[in-house]
C-alpha cells in the first residue's frame, strides 16, 4: 500500500501546483512536500518488505481486457532503486526551492518535476510492462519540457561554444533544441521497447512482469527456435540504451544540460538516465533465467550480455575520454555520467556472462546507488558555483575555494568518490564493477574500464581544481551557497564517504538486502566485501597516475589548451567536438532525411503525383473529350471534369454566385427531399 | 439492448431537418447556440447508451426501413462504433462552438478582400449537416444505408469549402468533391455488386443482432476478389493512403479552419472504421490474404506522410500531411488483424480527432490572433506571448505522438503490440521495426520540430505583437483536451468493450 503512494504523491504534487498557480511559495513548498511525502512512503516500502523478506504485490484492475494492472511489484530491486529516487529528489527538490527562487515558469518547473519523479517512481515499482512503459514514457516527456524549461533560448543558457562549428555542423545548442533532441533520441528506443512489450505479449499473453517471469520458456523458447532470441532482446533493450544515453544513443544527453542545473542533477541522479539501468537490472535476471531453462536461449543470451558490456565499456570509455578536455563544469560533469553509466552496462553485461550472475548484478546496482549519491551532490554544487560566477566555463571560474569552502569540501568530497578513491563509496563499487568485468574474461571491455578509471581520476582532479583551487586574475566577491542549496550536497557528499567508510562494516548486509529477493534471480547469494588485490593494485595505480598527471598539468599552469599545435591540437579538437559523432549525425541522418523530405516533396510529390492527378489526367481526359469519347466517364465525373477542363474554372465563379443566393437551403432541401423520394420509390418498387 | 423509438436515427436526421431553417436566423450567436446544441443531442444519446449498455452489447435502434431488396436501415452503437460516435460528437459540438469568433475573423477577412461570403445561417446550416451527417454514417447497420450518410456529409463539406475556404476555393473544392466522389464510387460499385449478388446490403444484421460476417463469400468465385479490391479502393482514397493522398493537402489546408478541424480527423477516419466493420467484415478471407500488403502501405504511408510534412511551410498543409501519416496508423493496427491492432486503431481514431482538432484549432488561433499568418517559418517563440494555446498544441501533438498522459499513449500501444503480433507470424519481424523506427522517429520528429520552430526559440517579428486569445476560442479546445485526458486514465472503458468483441468478431 506504501508502494502506492510513493509514486502517485508526486503526481498529486503536480497537479496541485497548477492549481496553485498563482499561489507563490505556497505551490513550490506544496510540490516539494509531495516529494517528501514519497520519500518517507518508499522508506515505508522498504521497512516492510525487508520485514518479511518476501516481495509485495499488491495490484488494482485497470484494462481488465488485456490483463493490464495499476499496481506494484515490490521485491529488492525496486524497494532500494525507490528509495533513492524518491529522497534524492526530495533533496534536489528542496535545492530547487532557493535556486530556482524568481524564475518566471516555476508553475511549469514544479509541475513537471513532480511529475518526473512520479513516472520514474511509477517505472520502478509498476508490476506490468504497460505501467512501467508508461512512466518510462512520462520521464520522457518531463525530461523535454524541464531540459527545454528556458524556452526562450537565450544565449547564456546553451550549452556549447556559441560560433564553433564541427565539420560545418553548430555545435552550441539552444534549450528548446536540446529538449527536442532528448525526445527523439528517446523516442527512437521506446519504438523497440514497446514492440518488444508486443512480442512478449504474442508469445505469453501477458504483460505482468512477474508472470512475464514464470513463462520464461514460453516466450524464450519460440523466439530462440527461430533465432530470433537475440534480436529480440537487443530491440527489446533499445529503449534502455537511448534513455541511459548509451552509445550510439548517447548525445542527447551531452546537451541535456540546458536545463535548469537542478533539473540536470535529477535527470543524472535520480531519474531519466537509471530508468535504462534499473530496465536492464530488472529484466536482466530473467534473460539469465531463459538461458537456464531453454538450452537453444543459452548461446544468444550471452552473445546479448556480450554485446550490452562491449557498448557499456565502450561508451565509458568515449565519454570520459571527451570529459578530458571539457571547458564547461556541467559538460564535464554529463559525460561523466554517460560514462559512469557505461561502467554500470558493463557489470550487468558481465553478469550474464559469469558463474554467479547476482554478484554482477549486485556490482551494477550499487554501482548506480554511489553514483547517484556523488552524481546529485556534484551537479548541485556547479549549480551553485555557476550561479555564484554567472558562467558556465571552467575557465572563468578559480580560486573559489576562498569564498565557498564549504561547497569546495562538497565537490571534493564527491569527486573523490567518483574517481574510486578509498575508502569512499565510489571506490567499493566501481572496483566491484572491474571485477566482474575481470571474471567475465572478455579482455575488451575489462581494459577499456581501467583505462576509463584513469581518465576519471584526470578530469574530475581538473574539474575540481580549474573550478575552486588555481587562481585567476579577476576578483570578484563571492558568497558561500545558500544553506538551502548548500545542505543537500555537503549532505549527499558526506554520505557518499560515510557510506563508503562504513562499507566493510555494513556493506555485506547492505548487498545481502539489495539481492534478498529479486524477480526472476533465484540463485543464493551470500555477499561479502572481499578485494582482489592485483585488480586493486591495478585500479589504484591507474587512478593516482590519473590523479598525478592532471595536478602536474594543472596546478603547474601548463594545463590550459590555448597554444596546442599539431597533433595534440587535432586531438584536442577530436575529442572536444565529440568524436564528431553528432557531426556526422547531422551531416547524414539530420540532413539526409530533410533532403529526403524536401526532394521528395518537390520531385515526386507535387511534381510526379500532384501532376499525374491534377494535370494529366484532366488533359488526357480533355483529349479524350474532344474526340468525342464522353462516355467515358460516369454522369457526376465527366461533368465536373468537363467543366473544370473545357471550359476552365471561370464558369465556377458564377455557379457558385448563383447558389451563394440565398438559394441554397431550398436546393439542400430539394436534395434531401429527394433522397426521400427515391427511398420511398425503392421501397415500393422492393 | 434493442431501442423502442429509433433514438440514434432521429438524433442524426432531425438536427439535419431542423438546420435548414437556419438561413432564416439572423443572429449568428443564437446559430451558434442551436447548432451546439443540436449537435450536443446525438453526443448525449450515444453517451447514454454507452453508459447504459457499458458497451457490452450492442444498442440497437429499431428497424426504421425495411425492404427485401435493401436490407434493413437501423442504427447501432457497440464497442466497434463507440470510439468513432463519441470522437466525432465532441469534436464537433465543441468546434461549433469555436466556428463562432473564427468564422468572424474569416467573414472580416472576406469582406475585406471584398468578397460576400454567404450568410451565417447557410455556415451553421451547412455544418451542422456535415457533423451530423457523419455520425448517422458511423452508426449505420448498412451499405445504402452508409452510403447515403456519407453523400450527405459530402456535400455541405463541399460547399463549406466553396463558400468561406482559402486561396483557390471553389477550384480546391471541386477537387475535393471529385476526389472523394472517385472513392465514393469505386465503393458504390463494389457495394451495389454486392448487395444485389447477395440479397443484402446489411453489413450488420439487426434482427438477428449480429455482423453479417463473410457475406462476401455469397457472391460468386471471380467477382470476389474485385468487388472487395473495388470497395478498399474507395475507403482508400478517402482515408487518403499513400497514392490517392494528394487531394488531401490541398482541402484540408484551405478549408475554412474549424471545417479542417473536422474533415481531417473525423471524416477520413471514418474509411478506417469502415474498413474494419465493412471490408473485414464482409470478406474476411480476403482480408486476411491483402494483410500483410496493407502493412505495407501502411508502413510506406507514415513515413510518406512524415517525410511530407516535415517539407512544409504552411501550419495547416502540415497539418494536413501529418493527417495522411497518421492514417497509415490505423491502417497498420486494421491490417494486423488481431484485436489490439484493430482496437488500437479505432482509439487511434479517437487520439487523432483529440489531437488534431486541437492542432487545427490552434492553426485557426494563429490566424486570428496573427493576421492571417501560417507560414511557420515566420512564427517562433510564441510560447510566451500564448503560453495556454502553446500548452494545448502540445497536448495535441502528444496525441498524435503518444505521449502520456494522452490517450494516444494507449492506442500507440495496442497498435504496435498488435504489429508485433501480426509481423512475427508473417515472419517480418525485423523489417517491420526497423519501418517503424524511421516512421516513429519522423513522427515524433515533426510534431516535436514544428512545436519547437512555433512556439519557442527567440521571439519573431509575429510574436511582437501576440497576444492570448479569448475563451470563445481556448475554452472549447481546452474541453476536447480534457477529454483526451481523462481517456488516459480510463481507457478501460474503450478498450475493454473493444478488445472482448473485437476478440468474438475475429474468432
Amino acid at each position: 500500500m506504501y508502494a502506492m503512494l510513493t509514486w502517485s504523491v508526486p503526481f498529486v504534487g503536480a497537479v496541485l501546483s497548477l492549481v496553485l498557480n498563482r499561489a507563490g511559495k505556497v505551490r513550490d513548498v506544496v510540490a516539494v512536500l509531495a516529494i517528501l511525502a514519497s520519500a518517507l512512503f518508499s522508506t515505508l516500502t522498504l521497512m516492510e518488505f525487508l520485514s518479511s523478506g518476501k516481495p509485495i504485490h499488491v495490484s488494482y484492475e485497470w484494462v481488465s481486457s488485456l490483463g493490464i494492472s495499476l499496481g506494484v511489484y515490490v521485491d529488492s530491486l525496486s524497494a532500494y532503486m525507490s528509495l533513492i529516487v524518491a529522497w534524492l529528489s526530495f533533496l534536489i527538490a528542496a535545492y530547487s526551492l532557493k535556486y530556482m527562487e524568481g524564475d518566471p515558469g516555476l508553475t511549469r518547473y514544479w509541475f513537471f518535476f513532480d511529475f518526473f519523479v512520479g513516472s520514474m517512481l511509477l517505472l520502478v515499482l509498476a508490476d506490468n510492462m504497460i505501467a512501467m512503459f508508461l512512466g518510462w514514457e512520462g520521464t520522457g516527456l518531463a525530461s523535454y519540457a524541464l531540459i527545454g524549461h528556458w524556452y526562450r533560448d537565450e544565449e547564456e543558457r546553451c550549452v556549447g561554444d556559441i560560433g564553433r562549428k564541427a565539420l560545418g555542423v553548430p555545435m552550441w545548442f539552444t534549450p528548446s533544441q536540446s529538449g527536442l533532441r532528448a525526445i527523439v533520441f528517446t523516442r527512437l528506443g521506446d519504438v523497440g521497447f514497446i514492440a518488444g512489450i508486443g512480442v512478449l505479449y504474442y508469445l505469453s499473453h501477458t504483460f505482468s512482469l512477474p508472470a512475464i517471469s514464470e513463462r520464461v520458456a514460453e516466450w524464450s523458447g519460440p523466439l530462440a527456435e527461430r533465432g530470433l532470441l537475440f534480436p529480440f532482446l537487443l530491440i527489446f533493450s533499445l529503449g534502455a540504451f537511448a534513455k541511459s544515453a548509451q552509445f550510439p544513443f548517447h548525445e542527447w544527453l551531452v546537451t541535456a544540460m540546458t536545463g535548469p542545473t537542478s533539473v540536470s542533477a535529477l535527470i543524472h541522479a535520480a531519474t531519466m538516465v537509471k530508468a535504462g539501468v534499473y530496465f536492464l537490472l530488472r529484466f536482466s535476471p530473467i534473460f539469465v533465467l531463459a538461458a537456464q531453462e531453454v538450452p537453444a536461449a543459452e548461446q544468444q543470451v550471452r552473445t546479448f550480455f556480450t554485446a550490452v558490456s562491449l557498448i557499456g565499456a565502450f561508451t565509458a570509455f568515449m565519454m570520459a575520454s571527451q570529459a578530458l578536455v571539457s571547458r564547461e563544469l556541467k559538460l564535464i560533469l554529463a559525460f561523466s555520467t554517460a560514462s559512469q553509466l557505461g561502467y554500470m552496462f558493463l557489470a550487468i553485461g558481465s553478469a550474464g556472462l559469469i558463474a554467479e550472475f547476482p554478484s554482477g548484478f549486485i556490482a551494477g546496482f550499487s554501482h548506480l546507488m554511489s553514483h547517484a549519491i556523488f552524481k546529485a551532490s556534484l551537479f548541485l554544487v556547479a549549480g551553485a558555483v555557476i550561479h555564484a560566477v554567472h558562467s558556465r566555463f571552467i575557465d572563468e571560474m578559480g580560486g573559489l575555494w576562498n569564498y565557498m569552502r564549504w561547497s569546495f569540501l562538497a565537490m571534493s568530497l564527491a569527486a573523490l568518490s567518483l574517481m574510486g578513491v578509498p575508502p569512499f563509496m565510489g571506490f567499493w563499487t566501481k572496483d566491484s564493477v572491474l571485477e566482474v568485468a575481470k571474471e567475465s574474461g572478455v579482455l575488451i571491455p575489462f581494459s577499456l574500464a581501467v583505462v576509463t578509471a584513469g581518465l576519471t581520476a584526470f578530469y574530475s582532479t581538473r574539474m575540481v581544481l580549474r573550478t575552486f583551487v588555481i587562481k585567476r586574475e579577476h576578483h570578484h566577491e563571492h558568497h558561500e551557497a545558500h544553506p538551502l542549496m548548500l545542505l543537500p550536497y555537503l549532505a549527499l557528499a558526506l554520505i557518499s564517504l560515510a557510506l563508503g567508510a562504513a562499507w566493510p562494516l555494513y556493506g555485506p548486509e547492505l548487498m545481502s538486502g539489495m539481492s534478498l529477493s529479486v524477480l526472476g534471480m533465484h540463485e543464493h547469494f551470500h555477499p561479502e566485501v572481499h578485494l582482489d588485490l592485483e585488480l586493486l593494485a591495478l585500479s589504484l595505480t591507474v587512478v593516482f597516475a590519473g590523479i598525478l598527471v592532471a595536478g602536474l598539468l594543472y596546478l603547474t599552469e601548463r594545463g590550459r589548451a590555448t597554444d596546442l599545435r599539431g597533433p595534440l591540437s587535432a586531438i584536442h579538437s577530436f575529442l572536444y567536438d565529440r568524436w564528431f559523432i553528432n557531426a556526422v549525425y547531422y551531416r547524414t541522418i539530420v540532413a539526409g532525411f530533410s533532403w529526403l523530405s524536401r526532394g521528395v516533396f518537390k520531385y515526386f510529390d507535387s511534381a510526379v503525383i500532384d501532376s499525374l492527378y491534377h494535370r494529366l489526367i484532366p488533359w488526357l481526359i480533355s483529349a479524350l473529350s474532344t474526340l468525342g469519347f464522353k462516355y467515358f466517364e460516369t454522369e457526376v465525373v465527366d461533368e465536373t471534369y468537363h467543366e473544370r477542363v473545357v471550359r476552365g474554372f471561370t464558369s465556377i465563379g458564377s455557379f457558385v454566385r448563383r447558389i451563394q443566393t440565398g438559394l441554397i437551403n431550398q436546393y439542400l432541401a430539394i436534395f434531401i427531399l429527394g433522397l426521400m423520394l427515391v427511398l420511398l420509390i425503392a421501397l415500393w418498387v422492393g | 439492448m434493442k431501442l423502442e423509438v429509433p433514438i440514434m436515427f432521429l438524433s442524426v436526421v432531425l438536427p439535419i431537418l431542423i438546420s435548414l431553417f437556419f438561413p432564416m436566423i439572423k443572429s449568428k450567436r443564437l446559430l451558434m447556440v442551436l447548432s451546439t446544441l443540436l449537435l450536443l443531442i446525438p453526443l448525449a444519446v450515444v453517451s447514454w447508451l454507452s453508459f447504459i449498455t457499458g458497451l457490452r452489447g450492442p444498442a440497437l435502434d429499431p428497424v426504421v426501413l425495411s425492404n427485401p431488396t435493401l436490407g434493413n436501415f437501423s442504427m447501432l452503437l457497440d464497442a466497434v462504433s463507440a470510439p468513432v460516435a463519441i470522437s466525432i460528437g465532441l469534436v464537433t459540438s465543441m468546434i461549433s462552438i469555436y466556428s463562432l469568433r473564427y468564422m468572424e475573423h474569416r467573414f472580416e477577412e472576406m469582406e475585406r478582400e471584398g468578397h460576400r461570403p454567404a450568410s451565417w445561417g447557410v455556415y451553421f446550416m451547412l455544418y451542422v449537416m456535415f457533423s451530423a451527417a457523419m455520425m448517422g454514417t458511423v452508426l449505420s447497420t448498412n451499405l445504402v444505408e452508409f452510403y447515403l450518410f456519407l453523400e450527405v456529409s459530402l456535400l455541405p463539406s463541399f460547399l463549406l469549402i466553396a463558400f468561406y475556404g482559402y486561396g483557390r476555393r471553389e477550384r480546391i473544392a471541386l477537387l475535393y468533391l471529385i476526389w472523394t466522389h472517385v472513392g465514393a464510387l469505386a465503393f458504390l460499385v463494389g457495394v451495389l455488386l454486392l448487395g444485389l449478388n447477395a440479397g443484402t446490403f446489411d453489413f450488420y444484421n439487426p434482427i438477428r443482432e449480429a455482423a453479417n460476417l463473410g457475406l462476401g463469400e455469397l457472391l460468386p468465385e471471380a467477382m470476389r476478389l474485385p468487388i472487395f479490391l473495388a470497395i478498399l479502393i474507395g475507403l482508400f482514397v478517402k482515408m487518403a493512403v499513400f497514392g490517392v493522398h494528394i487531394w488531401l493537402p490541398y482541402a484540408h489546408a484551405e478549408a475554412p479552419t474549424p471545417v479542417s478541424a473536422l474533415l481531417s480527423p473525423n471524416l477520413i477516419g471514418i474509411a478506417g472504421y469502415a474498413l474494419i466493420r465493412i471490408a473485414y467484415v464482409l470478406f474476411p478471407s480476403e482480408f486476411e490474404v491483402a494483410a500483410s500488403y496493407l502493412l505495407g502501405l501502411a508502413l510506406l504511408t507514415i513515413i510518406y506522410g512524415g517525410l511530407m510534412a516535415l517539407a512544409q511551410d504552411d501550419f495547416k498543409r502540415f497539418l494536413a500531411y501529418s493527417s495522411v501519416s497518421q492514417m497509415g496508423y490505423l491502417l497498420m493496427g486494421i491490417a494486423s488483424i488481431t484485436s489490439l491492432g484493430m482496437a488500437g486503431a479505432l482509439l487511434h481514431y479517437a487520439a487523432h480527432a483529440v489531437g488534431k482538432a486541437l492542432l487545427f484549432a490552434t492553426a485557426g488561433v494563429l490566424i486570428t490572433q496573427l493576421h492571417g499568418l501560417r507560414s511557420i517559418g515566420r512564427m517562433g517563440g510564441l510560447a510566451s506571448r500564448m503560453p495556454l494555446t502553446a500548452a494545448l498544441a502540445l497536448i495535441g501533438f502528444m496525441h498524435i505522438t503518444g505521449v502520456p498522459p494522452s490517450l494516444g499513449l494507449w492506442s500507440e500501444i495496442l497498435i504496435i503490440a498488435g504489429v508485433a503480433d501480426f509481423s512475427m507470424r508473417i515472419g517480418q519481424f525485423l523489417t517491420v521495426i526497423a519501418l517503424l523506427l524511421v516512421g516513429i522517429g519522423l513522427s515524433t520528429a515533426y510534431s516535436f520540430v514544428t512545436m519547437r520552430r512555433i512556439f519557442f526559440g527567440k521571439e519573431s517579428e509575429a510574436a511582437e505583437h501576440a497576444s492570448e486569445a479569448g475563451y470563445d476560442l481556448l475554452g472549447p479546445m481546452i474541453l476536447i483536451a480534457a477529454m483526451g485526458l481523462l481517456l488516459f486514465l480510463l481507457p478501460q472503458l474503450l478498450i475493454d468493450p473493444m478488445v472482448s468483441s473485437l476478440r468474438m468478431l475475429l474468432g
